[in-house]
Formats: structure tokens, sequence, C-alpha cells
């Protein structure tokens, strides 16, 4: 690991002050932490505390032994039965015949010394329940947000050989970031290698049929981009956090190889798989106890604070955002009015979701790129899109991916599992379709199924999962932008033809190289103001709201057609205008603006060829 | 606590089963449990239900430890029967299978061989549950209200518990052995072990006084006649979709079933199981991770499925004095009706009339004849007037439901599909959308785009609510007793009223007459309507919630408990009204004949109003229809029709106001007579959709005018 030892811990328990059993976070252990629970979770509501955690997510896993404190934050994909366990039990020692009583709470394993052995039939003990959700790494983290991650947290990792601390805690200033970057692929390494080494029985046993293969293990929503796993166990508030949510997880790890089922025999009738899927083996998906758990509303990592102190925007946001929309317009061949659209998707959040309604979505569907444009162009375009956000993923349409895909997250009831798939994705995981790479043929059961579910999120932000007997829903928050030829075939909130600017096409690919070296400075403000503006507060002031009431009656008096509907994406769009400039209140100019921009749309899209 | 006195229990559940008794209608006393015991000790009764409401009324204390620790009373009961059944036995026993033979031989055995004075070994003896030719289970009692599984936590362990759930999956019945027999080879006696978990280490050394006195060193054989067993079946359920909280993932339990609790269920039945809670001991590796973990289970006892027995959902389904007053209110209809899809601003009738569907009309089969009480909607309109929302929530609020659009249903599609098996290779049906629908409520959205096979089925539904199916082999008649709640587009984009509304729809005439109402839902702009619509709109959207001027929309859960209390209700029509009801019908006609109109009117309508008329009479939880609820009817009736006809006369540029056309109506009442009576003008005009209001303007404004006069009563009018 680089830079490690440079990198130093603040010594928490002076910070504190007075009990000198408090220990330092980062070295706490089980015990302790069990004689003074609210002590310690009290000191870990403190997010600077949080940054001395060692981060399960990048923190190699043999350098962290059994039930050390460590952190994890990761997308809940799955929520498993719950365990009925031995919170408290009492432990005999065989020599002496005296007993005393073990806590339970926050490990797999039974704690008995070499001498003792536990009584479980003793009437002191006492059984309580816990629940197992399945983590997964943010799926679609892009590899800016994950080297950023990693170069803020690896400071943190306690090297068993480096315990004495010297006392100058120092942040890393944002410009090292840039240098870190090129860290990313020794991380890939570390994964692989993590897998080979420590699960040699599963690698040998993969062969054999029975035995489940580590994919569908993970059980990552794009397999593509695999992520890394974890079961959390919880000890409260079993309801409180909703399947897909963001999480931070604060416990203690547990990798005792003990709890693999893999190579248990079973002689009971139960199935085999059912076991190992609830039982994987620790050295791949790592077991957490959780002491505390935290839910966040963005995993941009700049954003942080438990990974730095957030440095507030230095530039104004009217400055960026006017930087930005140059970009994007260079981007979408000079169309500055695509480009302001585009730009409003990118900060685009659900705000309210009631029974029937869900507003604040903003799924766009760019068309009319031009027929012909330079083959790279759209995985061009993303790649710019995806250097702005910290999580997004890219999916050609191409006729075989439909086909093939899973789409939906679909219960295997042989593993009790819930299997997921492409659309299972974090909040404001940004899907970019391209609809350019589809194909006239045939599409199968599983693609018309597929266009099904996509035009079901982005009409109402919500997946069916398939729990085979029933259907569940659940709400998302995933931006949807569709680029296409003609009109998609997908259904969107807002669409907008490309308008013919610059026919130099052929220079589309220097421009979009020119824009990525243009943008390379700004990225982090830039990242900063697209996350910062996603979650901005907003109002109407009832006087705008009285002029927007006289308006929408002219504007239905003058044109029949203009409806609810019509209102209401207006609405969401001087919204998303204002959020855009930093505001979080509405004004006539936002809203004459965003009128022009409707308008605009409108004229463009009657003079797209009509449907036959 | 003080521990309990078992063997005061003992004595007691014995008084219980000899003597607790039910007196019937006819005054005898019935032995229920004495009666089951004779049974049982012939052999023609495996199952000794155990009501505990029964126990209850003999001894409340007792239920109370029956359900805390219900392993050890279920043992108790059997120990009793197990001594009682011998005095109930009157004559000798057929056997029924090899086992009972076995036990018949061996009991002959061991009586000779007390005569030679043998003392028979204690190992040797046979053990009781061998003997035991029954089993004991208990009846929850019926003020027990079910679990979902998330509700069932550690502290239950050990006690009787109901849950609710989905069956998702079930092992095959299989034996599992209770008591395993051994002969020894060397001296011939007989062993017995009880086995009482998943897993047991056969004996191999014979325990008998022969081979260990003389060390002969016998090995024992399994005797697989001699063993009893039980059948032993597995099953996983899962919570259903209503009891999991928003955003999470439903929770699965094992079902552990034995004797005749097996093949009671199978995946995708929606069941009620009563049981034991019980951890689950296991063997090997888990002990290993830790003994830390428990894994539970359900020992059954009762498996109910929902779908066939009613009952259950009954006795969920009162309602709390709390739920009581929200109902009781005066505006209640109008409130009930605007509290479906409160988002959707306005269309009051058109909820009035959904909510109708809802609680459905009676059923009638005079005779053999079947006479449909489902009501059947179709809401048409142009595209964007909320059609699609409306439908999604009734699928949502209603308990039955199946959602599906005419278009977008493939495979199995609306009816149903013959499937082969890939197992088995056999023929079977799946039920397509309108068979899951069965008892509920079918919405089907753009019914326009329906394929045609399905739209022939549909005829069928609609009107004898059965589909016929004759594919494959297989001819069958499925039970689709569903209410269809449709959705069409207009096929031009937008409705022309200058053209019917078959033109309009493009479904022939035969298969819209099969539809109650009809509604055409459109959107006008309309000043003050427009003003309040952006008013809403704006505070959506600024505050983030729902404007909270409105009424309070009543919470979901009470509605359908309502909707089920006003489904048990079944109205009937009082001879006097039949008059009035004719006289309307009648009406109807003459005026469909008379005038342009672009709907149909033929004697479906007055089913339909007969519908509509018990619908409402349910709602307000009577037993029968009252004039009223006739007015209102015909009122939704003459809306509906109002709704398609009205673009009509507004194209025509001359737009007669309301008190205009009342004073057509009391024209018309008035006939050749010159004095008609207010009361009169009062019926006729609610039928057609006025209010008294209305009508009481009406009146003012004509007397102004002095076209007639009022009397100083006001009862009479007198045209001048």
């Amino acid at each position: 690991m680089p830079n490690c030892s440079a990198m130093t811990l603040p010594n928490v328990s002076k910070k504190s002050g007075c009990e000198c059993e408090i220990m330092e976070i980062p070295l706490l252990n089980l015990e302790s932490f069990l004689c003074n629970e609210n002590g310690y979770l009290e000191l870990l509501q403190n997010p600077t505390n949080w940054q001395k955690i060692p981060f399960l997510n990048h923190a190699p896993l043999h350098e962290l032994k059994d039930l050390s404190l460590v952190r994890f934050r990761g997308m809940i994909q799955d929520m498993c039965d719950p365990e009925i366990y031995l919170e408290k039990y009492e432990v005999r020692d065989k020599n002496s015949g005296s007993s005393r009583i073990q806590q339970g709470k926050y490990r797999d394993c039974l704690a008995v010394g070499p001498h003792e052995e536990a009584d479980l039939t003793s009437n002191q003990n006492v059984h309580g329940d816990r629940r197992t959700i399945f983590v997964i790494t943010v799926p679609g983290l892009n590899d800016w947000a994950v080297s950023h991650e990693r170069s803020v947290s690896e400071v943190a990792i306690q090297k068993p050989n480096n315990e004495a601390v010297n006392g100058h805690g120092q942040k890393r200033s944002l410009d090292d970031e840039t240098e870190n970057m090129e860290v990313e692929p020794e991380e890939r390494k570390t994964v692989k290698r993590l897998c080979n080494e420590q699960s040699p029985m599963r690698n040998s046993g993969a062969t054999s049929d029975n035995l489940l293969s580590s994919e569908y293990l993970l059980n990552s929503p794009l397999p593509d981009r695999p992520s890394k796993a974890c079961m959390v166990k919880l000890y409260s508030d079993f309801d409180k956090f909703p399947l897909n949510s963001i999480v931070d997880v604060v416990g203690f790890l547990s990798v005792d190889p003990a709890l693999d089922g893999s190579n248990h025999q079973i002689e009971d009738f139960e199935e085999m798989s059912e076991v190992q899927a609830a039982n994987p083996p620790p050295s791949l998906i790592p077991r957490l106890h959780a002491i505390l758990v935290k839910p966040l509303d963005h995993v941009n990592p700049l954003l942080d604070e438990s990974l730095q102190p957030v440095v507030d925007l230095d530039q104004t946001a009217e400055v960026i955002r006017k930087d930005l929309h140059i970009i994007l317009t260079q981007c979408l061949f000079g169309d500055p009015v695509a480009a302001e659209f585009l730009l409003l998707h990118l900060i685009s959040n659900v705000f309210l979701r009631t029974d029937m309604q869900t507003l604040g979505q903003f799924s766009l569907n760019i068309c009319g790129l031009p027929t012909g444009h330079p083959p790279g162009y759209t995985t061009a375009l993303y790649d710019i899109i995806q250097s702005l956000l910290p999580a997004s993923h890219y999916f050609p349409m191409t006729l075989e991916n439909m086909n093939t895909h899973q789409f939906l997250p679909k219960k295997d009831y042989k593993t009790n599992k819930l299997v997921s798939g492409l659309l299972q994705l974090a909040p404001h995981t940004h899907l970019i379709l391209d609809e350019t790479r589809l194909e006239p043929g045939k599409l199968e059961n599983n693609g018309v199924r597929g266009v099904q579910s996509l035009a079901d999120l982005i009409k109402s932000q919500q997946i069916k999962a398939n729990f085979e007997f029933f259907e569940m829903q659940y709400d998302m928050n995933i931006p949807v932008l569709t680029l296409s030829e003609g009109r998609s075939m997908l259904p969107c909130d807002f669409q907008i033809p490309l308008k013919d600017q610059m026919a130099g096409d052929t220079f589309i690919e220097e421009t979009l190289k020119a824009a990525k070296h243009y943008l390379e400075p700004k990225l982090n403000a830039i990242r900063k103001y697209l996350t910062t503006a996603k979650l901005v507060q907003f109002n109407i002031d009832p006087e705008t709201t009285q002029m927007i009431e006289q308006d929408f009656v002219d504007m239905r008096k003058a044109d029949q057609r203009f409806g609810p509907d019509q209102l209401s994406s207006l609405l969401i769009l001087a919204r998303l205008l204002a959020a855009a400039r930093g505001r979080n209140m509405l004004d006539k100019e936002l809203w004459n603006l965003a009128k022009s921009l409707q308008a605009e749309q409108q004229s463009r899209l009657e003079q797209l060829p009509k449907r036959r | 606590m003080a521990r309990r006195d078992y063997t005061q229990d003992y004595d007691s559940i014995r008084t219980f089963l000899t003597e607790f008794c039910q007196t019937d209608e006819n005054g005898t006393k019935l032995f229920k449990y004495a009666q089951q015991l004779v049974r049982i000790a012939h052999r023609e009764q495996v199952q000794m239900v155990i009501e505990l409401d029964d126990v209850n009324e003999y001894n409340e204390s007792l239920v109370k430890v029956m359900v805390q620790n219900t392993r050890r009373y279920v043992n108790i009961f059997s120990d009793v029967i197990y001594e009682l059944l011998p005095t109930y036995k009157e004559r000798e026993v057929a056997a029924k299978d090899s086992l009972d033979v076995y036990i018949e031989h061996r009991l002959l055995m061991e009586a000779r061989n007390r005569n030679q004075m043998d003392q028979r070994d204690e190992r040797n003896r046979f053990p009781p549950e061998l003997m035991k030719r029954y089993e004991v289970v208990f009846k929850p009692l019926s003020s027990e209200k079910a679990y979902s599984i998330r509700e069932v936590k550690a502290q239950h362990i050990g006690k009787f518990v109901t849950i609710r759930g989905i069956v998702t999956r079930s092992t095959e019945v299989k034996p599992m052995m209770v008591v395993a027999t051994y002969t020894c080879d060397r001296c011939g006696s007989e062993t017995y072990q009880p086995v009482n978990s998943m897993t047991f280490m056969p004996i191999q050394e014979c325990p008998s006084d022969d081979c260990r006195v003389n060390k002969a060193g016998g090995k024992l054989y399994l005797q697989t006649r001699g063993s009893k067993f039980i059948k032993f079946q597995e099953l996983k359920i899962q919570e259903h979709s209503d009891q999991v909280p928003v955003g999470h993932i439903p929770r699965t339990l094992t079902i552990m079933c034995r004797g005749e609790a097996t093949r009671q269920a199978q995946p995708g039945d929606h069941v009620c199981i009563s049981g034991v809670f019980l951890p689950l001991m296991r063997t090997g590796f888990k002990q290993l991770i830790a003994g830390l973990l428990t894994e539970t289970f359900l020992d059954a006892h009762r498996i109910i499925c929902i779908n066939k027995d009613e009952q259950i959902s009954e006795k969920e389904s009162e309602l709390t004095p709390d739920e009581l007053a929200v109902l009781s209110h005066e505006d209640f209809y109008e409130r009930f009706a605007s509290s479906l899809a409160p988002e959707i601003y306005g269309h009051l009738d058109v909820k009035k009339a959904l909510l109708l569907l809802l609680v459905g009309g009676v059923d009638k089969r005079p005779d053999g004849m079947k006479i449909r009480g489902n009501i059947n909607i179709c809401l048409m309109g142009d595209p964007g007037v909320a059609k699609s929302q409306l439908l999604g929530y009734i699928s949502r609020l209603a308990v039955r439901s199946q959602y599906t659009t005419g278009r977008g249903s493939s495979g199995v599609g609306l009816t149903a599909a013959v499937m082969k098996d890939p197992l088995t290779g056999e023929m079977m049906l799946e039920g397509g959308a309108l068979v899951l629908a069965d008892q509920g409520v079918c919405c089907i959205d753009e019914f326009d785009k329906m394929a045609e096979s399905d739209r022939v089925a549909i005829h069928e539904v609609m009107e004898q609510q059965t589909i016929s199916i004759a594919k494959a082999g297989i001819m069958t008649t499925l039970n689709a007793r569903v209410s269809i709640l449709a959705a069409a587009n207009p096929a031009f984009g937008r409705y022309n009223p200058r053209r019917t509304v078959e033109q309009n729809i493009q479904l022939p005439a035969a298969l819209l007459s099969r539809f109650d109402l009809l509604w055409l839902i459109q959107d006008k702009a309309d000043r003050e309507n427009d003003l309040r619509l952006a008013k809403h709109i704006t505070f959506v959207h600024s505050h983030g919630k729902q404007p909270p001027s409105r009424t309070q929309a009543i919470d979901m859960n009470l509605m359908r408990k309502y909707i089920m209390l006003c489904k048990r209700k079944n109205p009937i029509i009082p001879t006097e009204l039949t008059d009035y009801i004719v006289g309307a019908y009648v009406e109807l006609r003459r005026e469909a004949r008379n005038s342009k109109d672009m709907t149909f009117t033929s004697a479906r309508n007055l089913l339909g109003i007969l519908r509509l008329s018990t619908a409402l009479a349910r709602l307000r939880l009577s037993d029968a229809v009252e004039k009223n609820d006739v007015a209102e009817a015909l009122r939704l009736l003459e809306m509906s029709k109002d709704s398609l006809n009205q673009i009509h006369e507004h194209q025509r540029g001359h737009v007669p106001n309301t008190s205009d056309k009342i004073f057509a109506l009391v024209r018309e009442l008035a006939g050749s007579s010159k004095t008609v009576k207010i009361s009169d003008i009062m019926e006729r005009c609610t039928t057609k959709g006025y209010k008294p209001d209305q009508v009481d303007n009406c009146i003012e404004e004509y007397e102004q005018l002095n076209v007639w006069l009022v009397n100083q009563t006001k009862t009479k009018v007198t045209f001048i």
C-alpha cells in the first residue's frame, strides 16, 4: 500500500478525555465495546472517527483480523431470514467446573477457551433475534469514485507492525487525487488475488456441479462490473433500511473459516444449495456484525465527511454550470438546448412519492443522433458522463443484450436468494441506454419483458421483483438517459431531438477528446456541484405560485392539449433549472426560461417525422 | 412462577375428554371427544383435533399453559388418550395395516409370556409411540389472530402460533421413522428404539438379558415391518406481499408437517398454519458454527388453504370502534368514494361507480339460471386522463385482483392456456388473468387493443362468469366470477362526439352492452376547474405532499375491511319497489327511442340498475334495497350516459341550462294536466341526476317568470 505509513491516526482517547477504558476507535475490540456500548456509539457519531476505521471495501481482507472493527459501504441487495442466536450462554470450565456467562452478540462462533465448553441446555441461556442483510458495494460506482475512496481510506488500515502512531492528523489534500487514480489496476489485482488465495477450497470445488459459483454468491447486478459483497448482521432496527438503499456499516468483522457451508456434510433432506447460499465462504463474502448503520443519501466520495472533511465549493454554482454547459454543448454537436436538458437530467432526483405518484424524475431521450455518427460516439459521450457522476452504467441495447440480460431481480427459491438483475441499482445511479446499437431482429421473451420493465422503471421509477407467486414493487431512483437515432421505443419524461448545427460530424471525435482534456482540471468541482444540486431543498413562494396558476389557465385557454401532465413537467423543468443555478426558489425569470425550453422542445418534436 | 402441577392437569384433561359435551338444537348432548375416542379406538379415525375453544370453555387457565408450552401438553393429551382408549373399545377391530397385525401378535405373545412369569426386560418393552395409532393436534382459539412471519420472534419459541403466508416450496411426502424395531440374530428378542430427532444412531448390540449374560454378542437387524413410520413433509412458506413493509424482502419460514398435516398445501397456496414454533437441533457442523445459531421451524398442527376457506378472513375483518367512528360519518358515501385514488382530482361520480364495482351486487340464481352480481365498468377517454391510474389503484385496493393490458398479455393471456408439464409430460390448465381474478376484480387496460381470441372469451366471462376451454383434449369450464374494469382509448386518438360509442371504441355493441356503466372521462378546459387543478399541482410540487385542505382519505386497509363486510350482506329488493324500477326502466327505453342517443338502452340496463342498487344497499350494510338506492343507481346510469352525450350537445352550440332542462322534464311530467306535485318533480329530477337545490332554483326561477304558480305549502305547481 503506498503512502500508508505517512498517514497518522490521532489519539481518540485524548479527545474524549476521561475514561481510560475508552480505546482508540480503530483498535477497539469486541470485549471493550460490550463494556461500554453507548460510549462508543456516541464516539462513532463523529464522522472524523469514521475515517480511522479500516474500510473493508478497499482493504485486502487478509490484512484484517477476525473480530476487528471495520466499516463497509454498499447497497442492500437482499435480506435474509432472521436468525435466532444465543445472546447469552453459560460456559463451563471442564477442569474446575466453574462457569461464567458469555455474551453471544456480535460474533458467529462460540467464545470458549481450550478447557471450556458451552452449556447449550443451561437455563441461563437467552435467545435473541438478529437479521442478516446482504450488502454489495454500490453497483456501477465509477472508477474515479472508487480510487478516490480508496486513496483517502488507505490511511486508516491498521498495519500490525506499525502501531506506534505519531500525532499529526493530516488530511490528504485534493491535489493528490489525480496521481492516485493510477492505483486502480492494482486494486483489480488485489481482488483477484484475494479470491485465489483465500478460497482454494472453493476454487477446487468449482468444477463439481453442486457448488454454487462465486458469481452466483456475490450476486452483482452488473455481472461485468462485479461488486464485493458482505453479509451484515443487524441487531436492531430490522425494518429501517429498505432494499436498494445505500448504507455505511460499522461493525466487527467475522471471517472464521468454519462459517463456510460448502464443505459441510449435511445428512438432512435439506437442499444443499440453500445451506451453501446461506453460508458462503467468508473469504469471499465476509460477515460483519453491525454496531452502527448509517443510511447515505449519495455516494459521492468528494462530499463525504466520513472520508474527509468537505470543502465548500469555492466557485459559485453559476460558473460551474456555465462551464459544464459549454462542454456538453460541444459534446452534443453544438446544441445548447439539448445540453441544457442533459445537464438538468444529471441533477434530477425523485423528490416526492405518494401512493400513485412519483415526482421529480427526469428521464431523458436524446434522439436524432445523426445517422452514421462515428461508431464510438455514444461510448465517448458516456465516457464523459461517467467521469462526472459517482455511479452510472452504460447499457448498449443490442438484441443479444436484451435477450440475454436479466433485468429484474428474481427470487430463487432453491437457494432462498434474491438473484439480482440489471435494474437493481442504488439510488442516483444513472442508467444510460444506447438504443443506437439496436438492430432489427427478433426480440425474444426475455427481451420483451426487459423492454417492459425498462418502461415501468422510466414511467413510475419502480421495479417489480419476481417472486414467482407474486410480484413485489420496489421504489427506485434511477435517472435513465436514452440515446437514439429516431424516437426512442421506450417512454420518457422529456424528449429532445438534436438539431443539426454542426455539419462537421467528422470532428466530433476530436471535439470529445478536447472536451475531456478541458474538463480534466475542473472535474472535482463539477462532480461536487452535480451532487449538491441534486440534493438541494426547494421552495416555490406563494407569489410565483399564483403567477404559475394564472399562466396555466391562460395556456390552457390557448391550447387544449396543455394538460395537468404538461404543467407538472414544466414545474419539474423549472425546479431543476433553479437547482442548477444553485437557487432554492423559483422566480418568474426561470419559469419563463422553462416555458421557452419546453416550447423549443415541442417545436422540435413536431418537426420529427410522424409515426405511421 | 410456580411450577405447574402436571399430574393435576393430567386429571383435568381426562375429565375434559370424557365429559366435555355440547348440546345441539334438539337438546341431545353430544359428547364430542368421547365419540372421537370411540372412533380412534376402532382405528376409524387418526387425527384427534382438540379445539382450544372447547378447552377454554372448560378451563381457561389450562388453555393459557397449553398455548405457552404446547409440546408438553400434546404429550399429556396423547398419554391420557392412550390410557382411555381401551375403555372405549366396543368391538374387535379389523387390522388395517401390517403394523396393526404386528402389534396384535406381539400383544398376544406378551400375554403368553406373562403367564410364564417371565419378567420382561425394561428395554424390550413396547414403547408407547409404537402403540399409539393416533395423532393429537390443537385447533387454535377462534379469537387468535394470524401472525405474519416477521412478527414471530425468539420469544415465541415453544408456543402455539398461527401464521399466514404463501407456500413457496414443498418436498415430497416421505416416511419418517418414529420407532425403530430390531430383531436379534441370536436370541430372537426384539428391541425398540423411539426416534425423536431427524437423525438417529442405530443400535448394534442386543441389550436383552439372554445375549448380555451369555455374552453371545447378538447382532441387531432393523425390521421395516415392525417399525413405525409416519408421513412427513417439509414446506416453506413466505410472507404475502401485503404483509411486507414497503421496500423490504418477504421472509420465509420452514414448516414441518407430520402425519395428517401432510399433503394439505401446494406451492402457490395461501395458507394459514397453526403450530408450535420450535428450534431445530442440528447435528454435525451446525453445532460447530457456533451452537450460537438455532434454526427454527413450525411444527404444523393445522393447515388451512385460505383460498378454499373464507372463514379465516372473517375473523380479521372485525372493525374497531375507532374505525367505526370514521365510517359512521354522515357524508360517508362521498367520502369513501373520494378516498379512492385521492391523487386523482375530481371525477367523483366515476369514483362512486368504482366503489360500487368493488362492493358488487348480489348474485341471483333462480332455478338454475344465473344472474351475475358483479358490476362491469368501462372507462373511456382521451389519452392522459388518469384512466390507468384509476385502474392501478383499484387493482391494488381490491383484495383479489389482476391487472393486465389487452395488448400486453402474452402466453397465458387473459383466459387460460393448456400447458405441458415439463416433468411429467401431462397436460394441465394454467389460468390466465380472468381465472386468477376469480371472485375479484380484473382490470384490463387498453381494452380496445385486445386480441381477437380473448375478446371472444370475454363475452362469456362478462355474462356467464365462466370460461370454457376446449383445447388439446381438455374440455372444461372454469369459474371466472370477476368484475371487469376496462379502460379504452378512442380509436381516432380523441373521442369524436359525432360518432357512436361503437365507432369510437371499435368494440362491438354486444360487448359494450355488457358493461353496466360506460364512462367517458373528458379533459375540458374550464377556467375555474383549471385554476383548481393548477393550485393542486403547484402545491404538490412546492410542498412535496398532497394539499391538506381535502378531506382526509380513508386508510386503504380500512376500506378493504369495510368492503369485505359489505360483501357479506345480501340485500333483497322489496316488492313495493318493483313498480318504481319498472317505471324508471320504461322511461329509459322511451327516452332512448325518442332522442338521438349515442348509447343504447337494453334489458341489460335493467339488470344493471338492480345490481347497482343492491350494491348501494350493501354499502349501507342494509338487508333491503331502498328507494334512494334505486334513485342513486338511476342517477349514476344517467350521469354515465350524460358523459357520453354531453359533448354532443356542446357541439351543437345550443346549451340549455340546468333550469331549462328541469323545466322540460316538468312539462313532460305534467302532460295534459295543469298541476304537478313537487314531490313527483323531485323524484323524477333526482333520477335524472339533478340535485334538489337545482330543482328548487328552477321552480323559483320559473315562478318569477310567471310560467307557473307554486301553492303556499310548496307542494304543487300549477301552470298558468
